[in-house]
């Protein structure tokens, strides 16, 4: 009876233990599904802030940002998509820690490009705006020049035909000479 | 009333055609001229023209050799493109993209190379890959697909297709962009309404290394 006591306290102590590590498995396995789902979340909140970022510098660019200056942003866009694959590839090999700083350093990038990108884009607006402003603006002014040029242009070629016309002297014929 | 003179009326006709005229030419500057948008995907081999593919110019590729092209898109689309190329692993009976409805091939993506493409830009970069392994099962042999990316330092990626005898495996490279639309990528790109699609395959047999 007092061995079949032991016997049984020795198998709860162990299904205890077995119990106590399952428990605690389970903890770790969820603490890596957690970290692995928040540097997953970090990862898609940095895709999200890349496309906001493209999306200002295509609004640049259609409103006529100049190229070089887009270019550069294009470039730091470029290097966002280099370091949020960098990112990915650090969560594949579990290193959730490195790949979320990774991801919330894009998303600085990115806010930065956003900022930029729409003072390029307001900057360009108000050039291109001038510039139509400009180029509509010269249409009456050189057709007035062209209408006081034609003017005064066929005025004197009527003047010096007319003077031309007056300096003509009668050709006498050889016959009239004699 | 007062009639104009002659000249006033000459000078009157001749300022109305100047401002017709000139205002249409203002138009055409500051609107920008209509162009047709597309990309250009290709595939180059290791001399960088569209020759020597393959190793001794055979697409029997055996085991550890490597295989190098140069992948490269090109924007034509007028604007600022965000670009992604799937590099996917395929046999003979897997669909191949398909053109007419737009769908992507449902062979395994390998790889992907992401870029943002200024208009007119191209981009281009190395893709060496080899087969690290083969495993023969009956008539299928699978192939194990290494690529090794040297563009960026090293970067190994892999896959397995299976195929009969090993024949006949191929590397499909689809073009997708990134919609402004849907703010998602797409296979292929929107232009003026229009959908249109952009991919290309690489045919090639897995073979076992030669026994010295």
């Amino acid at each position: 009876m007092k061995y079949t006591l032991s016997a049984l306290g020795i198998v709860l102590l162990v299904l205890m233990a077995m119990l106590g590590a399952l428990a605690s498995l389970r903890g770790t396995l969820n603490a890596d599904a957690l970290a692995l789902s928040e540097g997953s979340k970090s990862i898609d909140d940095a895709s999200a802030e890349f496309k906001r970022g493209l999306k200002a510098v295509r609004e640049a660019e259609a409103a006529g940002a100049d190229r070089e200056r887009t270019a550069i942003l294009v470039e730091r866009l470029n290097s966002v998509l280099g370091m949020i694959d960098e990112a990915e590839s650090l969560l594949l090999k579990g290193n959730v820690t490195e790949a979320d700083a990774i991801a919330y350093q894009t998303i600085d990038i990115s806010k930065r490009i956003v900022l930029e990108a729409v003072e390029l884009r307001d900057e360009a607006s108000l050039r291109t705006y001038y510039e139509k402003i400009f180029t509509f603006g010269i249409v009456p002014v050189a057709s007035l020049l062209l209408t006081l040029g034609a003017h005064f242009g066929w005025k004197w070629w009527r003047r010096h035909e007319i003077d031309r016309i007056m300096r003509m002297e009668k050709k006498k014929e050889p016959e009239e000479e004699k | 009333m007062r009639r104009l003179s002659e000249d006033m009326k000459r000078a009157v006709v001749i300022f109305i055609s100047a401002t017709i005229i000139f205002s249409m030419l203002a138009y055409i500057v500051v609107t920008p001229m209509p162009k047709e948008q597309f990309f250009q995907l290709y595939v180059l081999g290791e001399t960088r023209m569209a020759e020597r593919y393959y190793p001794d110019n055979s697409p029997n590729i055996p085991v550890g050799r490597l295989v190098k092209w140069y992948l490269g898109a090109t924007n034509f689309m007028g604007s600022i493109q965000y670009v992604v190329i799937k590099v996917k692993l395929g046999n003979s009976t897997i669909e191949a993209p398909d053109h007419v409805n737009y769908m992507p091939s449902p062979a395994p993506v390998l790889l992907e190379f992401r870029r943002v493409l200024m208009d007119n830009e191209t981009w281009d970069f190395p893709l060496a890959w080899m087969i690290g392994d083969v495993l023969e099962d009956g008539n299928m042999t699978y192939a194990t697909l290494l690529v090794v990316n040297v563009d960026s330092g090293v970067e190994v990626r892999s896959g397995q297709v299976g195929a009969l005898n090993g024949h006949n495996l191929r590397i499909i490279f689809e073009l997708w962009t990134f919609d402004p639309v849907t703010e998602n990528l797409i296979f292929g790109w929107r232009a003026g309404g229009e959908r249109r699609v952009a991919w290309l395959q690489m045919w090639f047999n897995a073979t076992k290394p030669l026994t010295s």
